[in-house]
């Protein structure tokens, strides 16, 4: 028998306790169910309920009793049921009876670890403040001082360098018939270099993401390549690359990524001798700024046959990666060894560059890698990057911010001379609240070379429900309601995958033009405006003084 | 003052600032002078600004030019430049006509409104820029010989600008780099080779038979201006000779796309050209590439409801030690089956007025849902009700021969369900009455005589061989054993335990004291103090007996919280039971009538009867049927014992409620049937239990007390889990995809076409009886 504490409201939990209230509308509502057909969490249901109403209409007491049984849609108070907002209910109903309020003095970190298990969860740190990089603007307008450009008539070049520049001082060149050329003979590494896109999309792999979403991102990058002539690139993110894509020509737009599980990395080095183009580059993960410190698991229920066939692995296992990788037991020989590996997988022609989630001891992986010529660049990953799975207390209050960490290290570079050699790639919290170009253009200001986005395209690119205040966030569980983070055919198919890549178009296209608004009235087109610090201000002395920008007021 | 006025740009060697020579020209335009020659010396503006007052002013310029000749010149102005010209040469014309007799440097003609500009050679950089066409004059004219720098035309808001291409300074580019950026009126027309134009603001077109009208007619007024009339011919030889820019109109703009190529164009024509149909996924994926709506039907659904009917046990037969399905009896009542329903409890218990009706604690309404409501149904008034139903007729004989020792409510049940099957039964009970326990030591009270005695008759109907007065011992055993295919074991538990403290000795077993009292030995207790020990169930049966034998006072006290509960519990408290726990027993003196307890107190005790259970006497069982040390027989749910033909049930394995023996019994009849079936068996496991959650009780209004009426309390009976056939899933689909299929036998089932079906649960949601569940849909 069920003990008594089911059946009264003893230990149950009230609507209130709950970051998302249903504001189901009687009157409005049909009864379709569509509502309940797509609820994620199934915190909906259809349900009855009995309505009494007592009548007396005479002119004295006549007690007369009505007994209605209506059906309603009812919200669970089961904490594994709980409403993630994500208003799926909202975007199906056909009578706008139904939407999830937000509920500020909700307890559900209270309670969120059944079982004693942590509450775990995707997205990003539930954090609705502005980052720092909103808070920065930029002063340094052109008014009769410089030549003022415009955004409309100038022709711009925003571009970026992805590889190790070697200082002009140190490049074998001489004199061949009376022409400037590379010494072939002089036996010098001259490192690769490619020239890309300043805003690239970051490490997402496929297994976190849905195939439709992957291919949606890669089709639109490779068609702003193709068709638009803007050489933005993507990083696959850890799990592989589909062999199709390998063998691609389109794969020197991509950055195939490896990270400490090392999935689906026999796939691509089988794949070797038929790729007839070299990736873009090769990013090895040590970390992410959503979840520093802290390893990736694909979730066994998530490793279907494209996951499998992709990744390498048999079907139905839980696929864990390491918050550390293997077999490396020091800064100089992790990276030294790794960077040597990948950049020999390519014969040296590919540019090979770790990324770190943002820390303060990022200076000394820095100081690191200017000395070995072998690394093309530092990606650091802020704490406002995303992530599709993680612990919530590694997402909330782990890790560091770009803005001061990208700073630091460009400061840094600048000590040592080398600030135009080895490239600073920042990322996680770029278009935070939106305004990606702006944040992008600050972060070059501060000293990044290129900047990577991953949440912000999937806002963008594929409508993805989640925000800061904790909507939606299940990445994880694979009921992703968008079919961005699901390996389930039902639920990815609802996104279009030729939806996403024009969507990428659009982005791209459009913070073109704002990188545009933003260079020209600060009289830069030709190269990037990196380590411009003096065109950006904070509204916060302290902030501008850890910057060692100017403060505006 | 027709005279021909001459102003120097430089006097006696010095040189007249703009200033100066502007008020000078100004003052002659002002004293009448309509023909005025200046010897320029780089003055900024000369010949602009003049209001001549509908004549006609002519300005020669000789010398240096400055910037912005002719700036804001007006209608009726003439500039004639010998020579070439400087910077933003009519700079906002409002109406001038300028001609320059050699070059204009960068800026010409920007802003220019209305007027003309006529150029002998060729224009600098981003000449024409800005130009507008006021509706209220005609468009401004900007004629160039030659050719025209980069970034011509930029922003241009309307006029005409042509560029004749006569030996240009860039052969291979007339306009230069990038013209026409920011277009959005008027027109170029130009002669001679360009490279690229600004593609987003303006379309390259051949000229209309207007435009060469147009042009043919305003040409030869510019090449004479210029002195070049004689290239009339050569400039107007072919309209296929020019060609000219215009913007796109601001609805062409609107129009136009987005995107170069469409991604579905990307897709086919470039994607999987190269990565293969299907897109880079396709050899991994086996579904269809199609793109889903976020409701679906079919197999594209999340979930799928399921009519699970009878999947669980409802509360009430999960509950029974018996495992009589009471929803079924109001199943058959509102089905208007009354006779079957009350016939249906014969095939689980030959007891149900005896057991359910009288002396069972009911488990079953305990668990009802309905409990939940208001009251439970009354599971107990049905059992009463089927006291006078008769009893059913067993199937064919099998010739098969049983035994069962004991004729408690355990064999009973279990001879019943053997006889029922059709086999031989022979039944050895002890006594000399059948009903064990229920006979000998229920309070007659609780259970009437009449009641036991009606419904042991009727278990005598189906032709069992009862063997009253037949002890089995050691040798009987063994030869019932010979003598039968299987022996089933119901001897219950009759050797009281009892305490090893002085006195104990004294002290009267409950067994015998009621056993005493139904068989009409009863004591005179008449103003006694009795003492029970041990205040279970039994121990209130006691308690109530001797009462009613007369006592005074009765104290049960017990070492732990009293078990005692219900019906006996009630009547025993009724009658002035006290209950005292926890108490340890140190002796009992009986000459004394004192018993004491290790606390040092002392209750007064003429008789103290002890009740704190009772063993089995299991003496005359064989060894090949195992038991512990304190004589239990060890078996299993089913009866199964040590020795394949030997089976076990109720006390003498276990102690338990009359209900749980009757049920034992009846699982140890499907058991021993099996095997002389010669079939294995398995024991069904249990259904789960139906989840209360499930059961929608918002559908029940609740009841006030009436009185017990078979057909009422039907009605009440919530059916958990098995439905009820009330069509509300059918009703409440909002796709139409429920229906109901009947079948001639008068079953039905409640069908769900796929592919109406959105997965809602609405279905699930509001069964009233918990039937429909929604399964992932795999």
């Amino acid at each position: 028998m069920e003990p008594a504490s089911r059946l009264d409201n003893n230990h149950e939990l009230s609507l209130r306790d709950f970051p998302y209230i249903i504001r189901w509308r009687d009157e409005r509502c049909k009864r379709c169910g569509r509502c309940t057909a797509v609820c994620p969490m199934f915190s909906i249901e259809p349900s009855v309920i009995v309505q009494r109403i007592l009548h007396s209409e005479g002119g004295m007491p006549e007690p007369k009793a009505v007994r209605r049984v209506v059906t309603i849609i009812k919200q669970s108070t089961d904490i594994g049921r709980y409403c993630t907002g994500c208003a799926a209910c909202t975007l199906v109903c056909p009578n706008e009876a139904i939407e999830p309020e937000y509920n500020s003095r909700n307890k559900f970190p209270f309670h969120k670890n059944k079982g004693g298990h942590p509450y775990r969860r995707g997205g990003r740190r539930n954090d609705p403040r502005p980052s720092t990089l909103d808070r920065l603007r930029f002063t340094r307008i052109s008014m009769l001082t410089d030549p003022a450009l415009d955004a409309g008539r100038h022709e711009f070049r925003i571009r970026t360098y992805l590889g190790r520049i070697l200082p002009a001082e140190e490049l074998p060149l001489k004199i061949i018939n009376g022409k400037l050329d590379v010494d072939k003979k002089s036996g010098k590494f001259i490192p690769p270099v490619r020239e890309i896109y300043p805003v690239m999309i970051g490490s997402m792999s496929i297994g976190a993401l849905s195939p439709n979403m992957w291919e949606g991102l890669a089709m639109g990058v490779t068609y702003l390549n193709e068709v638009e002539n803007m050489p933005v690139v993507m990083c696959s993110g850890e799990g592989g690359m589909p062999q199709r894509l390998l063998k691609s020509r389109f794969i020197k737009y991509f950055i195939p990524q490896i990270a400490s599980g090392y999935f689906g990395w026999d796939e691509i080095v089988r794949a070797l001798p038929h790729m007839v183009e070299d990736p873009c580059a090769i990013e090895i993960k040590y970390g992410q700024g959503a979840k520093p410190g802290d390893g990736g698991l694909l979730m066994a229920h998530k490793v279907l046959k494209l996951i499998s066939e992709i990744r390498g692995v048999p079907m139905g296992v839980d696929l864990p990666s390491p918050p550390t990788h293997q077999t490396k037991y020091s800064i100089e020989e992790a990276v030294a060894k790794m960077i040597q590996s990948m950049s020999m997988a390519w014969g040296f022609r590919v540019p090979v560059y770790p990324k770190i989630s943002g820390s303060r001891t990022a200076k000394a992986v820095l100081n690191n890698l200017v000395r070995n010529p072998f690394a093309a660049a530092l990606s650091i990953d802020g704490d406002d990057g995303g992530t599709g799975a993680a612990y919530n207390v590694s997402m909330d209050s782990m890790g560091h911010p770009i803005a001061s960490n990208i700073r630091e290290c460009y400061l840094d570079l600048v000590a040592q001379g080398k600030q135009n050699e080895l490239l600073l790639i920042a990322a996680g919290g770029a278009g935070k609240k939106g305004n990606l170009a702006a944040n992008a253009a600050a972060l070059f200001m501060l000293g990044a070379s290129a900047v990577s986005i991953g949440k912000y395209i999937m806002q963008a690119a594929a409508g993805c429900f989640g925000d800061e205040y904790n909507r939606c966030n299940v990445c994880n569980i694979g009921r992703c309601p968008r079919g961005i983070t699901t390996q389930d055919p039902r639920l990815y198919r609802r996104l279009d995958p030729d939806v996403v890549a024009e969507r990428v178009v659009e982005v791209f296209k459009s913070i073109d033009v704002e990188l545009k608004k933003i260079f020209a009235p600060m009289g830069r087109s030709t190269e990037l405006p990196i380590g411009m610090s003096d065109g950006i201000s904070a509204d916060d002395p302290a902030v501008a003084e850890r910057l060692k920008i100017s403060y505006v007021c | 003052m027709k005279k021909k006025v001459t102003l120097k740009g430089i006097v006696k060697g010095r040189r007249l600032s703009s200033r100066v020579l502007e008020e000078e020209i100004q003052e002659v335009v002002g004293k009448g002078a309509r023909n005025i020659h200046v010897l320029a010396d780089g003055q900024h503006g000369i010949g602009g600004r003049i209001w001549p007052g509908g004549e006609t002013v002519k300005i020669t310029v000789e010398g240096p030019v400055g910037q912005r000749l002719g700036s804001m010149g007006m209608f009726g102005t003439e500039i004639v430049v010998k020579g070439s010209a400087s910077d933003d040469a009519g700079w906002i014309n409002c109406g001038a006509d300028i001609t320059v007799l050699g070059d204009v440097t960068d800026g010409a003609h920007n802003a220019a409104a209305q007027g003309k500009l006529y150029v002998q050679g060729g224009g600098g950089a981003r000449c024409d820029t800005m130009t507008k066409h006021n509706p209220k004059f005609d468009p401004p004219q900007s004629w160039y010989f030659r050719d025209v720098g980069d970034t011509f035309a930029e922003f241009k808001a309307g006029g005409i600008a042509v560029v004749c291409g006569v030996n240009p300074r860039n052969p291979e580019n007339i306009l230069g780099y990038r013209p026409c950026v920011g277009m959005v009126a008027g027109v170029v027309y130009f002669r001679g080779p360009i490279k690229g134009y600004s593609e987003t603001d303006v379309k390259l077109l051949d000229l209309t038979d207007q435009d060469w009208k147009w042009l043919i007619v305003n040409m030869k007024p510019y090449l004479k201006a210029i002195k070049r009339p004689e290239r009339y011919k050569e400039l107007s030889r072919s309209i296929k000779d020019w060609k000219k820019l215009v913007p796109f109109t601001a609805q062409e703009r609107a129009k136009k796309k987005d995107f170069k190529m469409s991604i579905a164009e990307f897709r086919s024509g470039i994607w999987e050209k190269s990565v293969g149909k299907g897109g880079i996924f396709g050899e991994y994926l086996t579904h269809p590439l199609t793109i889903l709506p976020y409701v679906t039907t079919g197999d594209d659904r999340r979930f799928r409801p399921v009519w699970n009917n009878y999947k669980y046990a409802p509360p009430c037969e999960y509950a029974c030690p018996t495992g009589i399905p009471s929803q079924k009896r109001a199943q058959l009542i509102r089905a208007d089956k009354l006779h079957e329903a009350l016939e249906l409890v014969l095939q689980y218990s030959p007891l149900p007025a005896s057991v359910c009706g009288e002396i069972c604690p009911n488990l079953c309404m305990q668990a009802c849902t309905r409990g939940r409501v208001d009251r439970a149904y009354n599971i107990k008034e049905m059992g009463s009700a089927s006291l006078e139903i008769k009893a059913p007729k067993p199937q064919k004989k099998t010739s098969r021969k049983a035994a069962v020792i004991g004729g408690g409510p355990g064999g009973l049940s279990v001879a019943w369900q053997l006889a029922l099957k059709g086999h031989d039964v022979d039944l050895y009970e002890a006594e000399g009455k059948l009903g064990g326990k229920l006979e000998l030591c229920i309070p007659r009270e609780r259970l009437p005589q009449k009641v036991l005695r009606k419904e042991i008759d009727r278990f005598k109907e189906i032709g069992i061989n009862v063997h009253l007065n037949t002890k089995v011992h050691r040798k009987k055993f063994d030869l019932i054993y010979k003598s039968h295919d299987v022996v089933v074991v119901a001897c219950g538990a009759h050797r009281p335990r009892i305490m090893n403290v002085p006195g104990s000795k004294d002290m009267v077993p409950a067994y015998d004291f009621l056993k005493g009292i139904n068989t009409g030995d009863a004591p005179d207790l008449k103003g006694r103090s009795v003492v029970v020990i041990g205040a279970g169930n039994v121990g209130m049966d006691v308690a109530a007996e001797a009462y009613h034998c007369g006592a005074k006072e009765v104290t049960a006290v017990d070492i732990q919280e009293p078990a005692a509960f219900g019906k006996e519990l009630e009547i025993a408290e009724s009658l002035g039971t006290k209950i005292v726990w926890p108490m340890f027993a140190e002796k009992y003196e009986k000459k004394n009538g004192k018993i004491y307890f290790t606390d040092g107190t002392s209750l007064k005790a003429d008789l103290v009867v002890i009740s704190i259970g009772d063993m089995p006497m299991t003496e005359f069982l064989p060894p090949s049927v195992h038991t512990d040390k304190n004589g239990w027989i060890q078996a299993d749910d089913a009866g199964h014992t040590s020795n394949p033909r030997v089976y076990a049930i109720g006390d003498a394995t276990r102690l338990g409620l009359v209900t749980h023996a009757i049920g034992h019994g009846r699982t140890a009849a499907d058991a021993v049937h099996a095997l002389l079936s010669g079939r294995s068996y398995n024991m069904p496991p249990p259904k789960p239990v139906a989840p209360y959650e499930k059961i929608k009780t918002a559908y029940y209004d609740v009841c006030k007390g009436e009185p017990f009426a078979p057909v009422e309390e039907a009605n009440r009976c919530m059916s958990c889990a098995v439905c009820r056939d009330c069509h509300m899933c059918e009703t409440v689909c909002y796709n139409g995809a429920i229906t109901r299929k009947g079948y001639e036998d008068g079953s039905y089932e409640y069908m769900v076409d796929s592919d109406l079906c959105i997965g809602c649960g609405f279905c699930a949601g509001i069964c009233p009886c918990g039937v429909w569940e929604m399964e992932d849909n795999i």
